[in-house]
């Protein structure tokens, strides 16, 4: 069962969904971070895939990409984490984030096949417009899995069609250029937003430049919740040594929890 | 581009259906008296049932009508355009084409002395047809001309910029035998009937015949299964607005004038082609001609492109220019023409790529650009297309990005290519004029791929061989090359599916070689297009092999070639001996070897004093 389209998800309020990658610091660090972020209460998890080339990312998760790639992330090792954090007791919905030439790399069949064995619920491919993704759209249906699509402010005449084939949900991207934290954001937002819930079946995240208590407030009124990413991620790279360290790990693990919990109180 | 194809002497509205329906360009329809003969508000009933596509056009003809009743019929058949098919004199055909506002075809009847008269119909007529004329017919007899004139009749429409369409007893059983003269256009009547009536079975092998000529991309920017837009939603909008102002300018008039303007009188154009009659003899066999794209204003073939979307970025409002560069040719032909036109410029470039071509950045810096050192990834040019690609999406309301190879999302390897195709154009022309015949093999280097399009692009329907070199840098056995079709994988990398070195995982891996322009992990989507379906062949140069083609180039021929150059060369100089000395191999030499000389002094120990 896909719990992106189970109404546990469905229907919360003021939906709060963190992005981590998958392997930073390294493999078992990732894990533990998602189920810490589980017990802080989050509605779902993004689980990064590092790329040697991801172009939606700003500096802060380019750089999360080298390091989990230096420690052996991949694509597969992505998969792995999440089938192994579903055994220690990761009930969440998980959406895995890559790019199209990772997925390439592996093949549609055999991802979809690999994600369906590790209970994922949903895929985010960035750089795969709605033009080039009636394949995988397709496999992904039959599999039960949600291709989210990415609606941008200048999706304009885009808009209506990618929001009837919404599936899992939205994730708008608040602002034009990549990820990484903002300070200010266009005051059109809310216009736009509101006219992307009008078309929009399931709900709407928005994402890109989501960094405080303030902006995560502001999105959660205006659309049905936030995507962070960037501002956890750095959080997550401040602690790398102490993620790794068997004694300090348990402290950062729950300054990672606390940090969260501050942004969704 | 595939020919055009006329349909002509329809009698009937069932024809006439069947004719809309196919893949015909032109309907014609017979005015004058003959056994086809259709009366003008039968054409106008047939044309309300059954209304053309946007690219069909409807043609009335006429043999020596007086103008007044042919305007008239005009006025009642609602035809698109007139041909004059009989011995109306220029001053007539002139009154017609003011009177009526259409296109008008006249029609040439193929005799000795046919070309001066084409000539005397320059600058009135919108293209001409060659029929055969017999002792009791205008035309529509079925009876064929000798075809070897055909090459006449396109060479004297294509200087005066119409196209030409050939007729007479052309069939579906023997038009391959005529596209092989490569006409712009085919006029069938008799060929494609049976008793007398319109045959659909005929019309369609006949369709199938002319039409399958080469015709990539789609309208979705794919060769094949490969381009596309593989790119953030947050640039769909800014693509679609390029492609939209690209496709204007693609036929308008004024801007093409504006640019061949540029080219002309700021770029040097056309560039020069050149004998090695010494390197020639020194490899022996084939004659080698060189496409000097190293005498374009500075330096290389990479200012054709700049030039043009330069100009578009002007057109679209654009009032800053981004570019990425890897050896900086690119990056200097981007500052150079936002100096011309006034544009503010920003040029991505790798901090390794800052390193090794610090004369480039000088260069770039002196005209006025910034230059924004990329530390990301491996610090070369891939990692400086991300960083511009990244700066697009935040800034596309103001900002045109300027891609210097046929590689990215479409619109731009088709728009590249578009732009560069002046150099195979300029080529055929000048080899043909000079020579009377088109080479035997057309070469050119391959690292994104743009000067190989460009040259390549007009003689993908030539009966020539064409021929790619990639970087194989230490050899295409190390992991030392840059050999991206030899060695690569299909993968998406800057917004378009290609050929790409990759490891197992997907992710890219730098490439290498000696020449700075070659060191990109992808390729063009058109070339990953053209190699799998076989009509472009692709082989791969080491650095060694490169360098010593270069030496040889200059001290025969006394040409400094890039590094990128001589690698085409280096193909050359292992082909040229296996071919006869009446055959003639094109070189395209992209650019000049003096952003090189540091490079080339340190391989070729030229350092001592």
């Amino acid at each position: 069962m896909n719990r992106l389209t189970a109404d546990t998800f469905r229907t919360s309020h003021d939906k709060f969904v963190p992005y981590i990658m998958s392997c930073d610091p390294s493999y078992e660090a990732s894990i533990e971070i998602a189920l810490a972020l589980q017990e802080a209460g989050v509605d779902a998890i993004e689980w990064g895939v590092p790329f040697s080339d991801p172009l939606a990312d700003g500096p802060v998760i380019q750089e999360a990409g080298e390091r989990a790639r230096a420690s052996g992330g991949s694509l597969s090792k992505a998969v792995e984490g999440i089938k192994e954090a579903r055994k220690r007791g990761l009930t969440l919905p998980v959406v895995l984030f890559t790019y199209v030439n990772p997925v390439l790399s592996i093949g549609n069949d055999r991802l979809v096949d690999q994600m369906k064995d590790a209970d994922i619920d949903g895929l985010i491919i960035p750089d795969l417009p709605f033009e080039e993704s009636r394949d995988l759209r397709e496999l992904c249906g039959s599999a039960d899995i949600s291709l989210i699509s990415l609606i941008a402010p200048s999706s304009k005449h885009r808009m209506k069609m990618i929001c009837e084939l919404g599936d899992g949900f939205l994730y708008f991207v608040t602002s034009l250029g990549v990820t990484g934290t903002r300070e200010h954001f266009s005051d059109e937002l809310e216009n736009t937003l509101q006219e992307v819930t009008s078309y929009s079946n399931v709900p709407v995240l928005a994402g890109f430049g989501i960094s405080t208590r303030d902006h995560v407030r502001f999105f959660q009124t205006v659309a049905d919740g936030v995507i962070v990413g960037s501002a956890l991620v750095r959080f997550i790279a401040e602690r790398e040594k102490e993620l790794s360290s068997p004694i300090k790990k348990e402290n950062a693990l729950s300054e990672i929890k606390q940090f969260v919990q501050q942004l969704i109180s | 581009m595939a020919p055009l194809l006329k349909f002509c002497g329809i009698t009937s509205k069932t024809d006439f259906a069947q004719a809309v329906a196919s893949e015909a360009d032109m309907l014609g329809v017979i005015f004058a008296k003959s056994k086809r003969q259709v009366m003008p508000h039968q054409v106008a009933e047939w044309k309300e049932a059954y209304p053309l596509s946007k690219r069909q056009k409807l043609s009335g003809v006429f043999v020596n009508e007086p103008v007044s009743k042919l305007l008239e019929i005009v006025k009642v058949a609602k035809v698109d355009a007139i041909q004059c098919h009989g011995t109306e004199s220029p001053d007539e055909v002139a009154e017609i084409k003011r009177r009526s506002g259409l296109d008008v075809f006249k029609t040439i009847h193929h005799h000795d002395e046919s070309i001066s008269e084409m000539r005397k119909y320059e600058g009135i007529v919108d293209g001409f047809v060659v029929d055969t004329k017999t002792a009791d017919a205008w035309g529509g007899t079925g009876a064929q001309f000798d075809w070897k004139a055909v090459p006449t009749y396109e060479h004297e429409a294509k200087r005066q910029g119409v196209p030409c369409l050939i007729a007479g007893g052309v069939t579906p059983d023997n038009v391959l035998k005529l596209l092989a003269y490569k006409p712009s256009g085919i006029d069938l009547s008799s060929g494609i009937e049976t008793n007398g009536q319109k045959d659909e079975r005929k019309m369609n092998s006949m369709s199938k015949a002319v039409k399958k000529t080469y015709q990539a991309p789609d309208s979705f920017g794919r060769f094949g299964p490969f381009g596309g837009k593989y790119v953030p939603e947050t640039l769909m909008y800014a693509l679609e607005e390029l492609e939209e102002a690209y496709l204007s300018v693609k036929e308008d008039t004024s801007f093409q004038q504006e640019l061949l303007k540029e080219l002309k009188e700021y770029s040097g154009r056309p560039t020069a082609l050149t004998y090695a009659e010494r390197l020639s003899n020194y490899y022996g066999g084939a004659r080698i001609y060189l496409k000097r794209e190293d005498l374009n204003h500075t330096g290389a073939h990479k200012i054709n492109n700049a030039l043009a979307q330069g100009l578009l970025a002007k057109k679209m409002g654009k009032s800053q220019i981004i570019a990425e560069t890897g050896a900086g040719q690119h990056g200097v032909a981007s500052a150079t023409v936002a100096a011309r036109f006034g544009l503010s410029c920003k040029v991505f470039m790798g901090a390794e790529d800052m390193r090794r071509q610090s004369l480039n950045v000088f260069r770039m810096r002196l005209l006025g650009a910034e230059v924004i050192e990329v530390h990301s990834g491996g610090k070369t040019l891939k990692d400086a297309t991300n960083e511009a690609i990244r700066h697009w999406v935040a800034n596309v309301d103001d900002t045109f990005y300027l891609i210097g190879s046929v590689v990215g999302p479409h619109p731009y390897p088709q728009m590249v290519r578009d732009f560069q195709s002046i150099i195979g154009e300029e080529s055929k022309k000048q080899i043909y004029d000079r020579l009377g015949r088109l080479p035997h093999e057309v070469v050119a280097c391959v690292g994104g791929g743009s000067n190989a399009m460009g040259m390549f692009y007009p003689f993908l329907n030539d009966d020539i061989a064409l021929t790619g070199i990639e970087a194989a840098g230490k050899g295409i056995e190390t992991d030392d090359h840059a050999a991206t079709l030899t060695k690569g994988r299909k993968g998406v990398l800057h917004g378009s599916l290609s050929y790409l070195l990759q490891d197992e995982n997907g992710n890219i891996t730098e490439p290498y070689s000696i020449s700075a322009g070659l060191d990109y992990p992808g390729i063009g989507p058109e070339h990953a297009h053209l190699r799998d379906i076989g009509r472009v062949h692709y082989e791969a140069a080491t650095d060694k092999e490169a360098m010593a083609a270069l030496e040889d180039l200059c001290k025969l021929e006394g040409i400094l070639p890039a590094i990128e150059s001589a690698h085409a060369l280096a193909y050359v100089k292992r082909e040229a001996a296996n071919r006869h000395n009446d055959e003639i191999i094109l070189v395209c030499l992209s650019g000049r070897g003096d952003k090189d000389v540091h490079t080339i002094q340190e391989v070729l120990g030229g350092n001592e004093e």
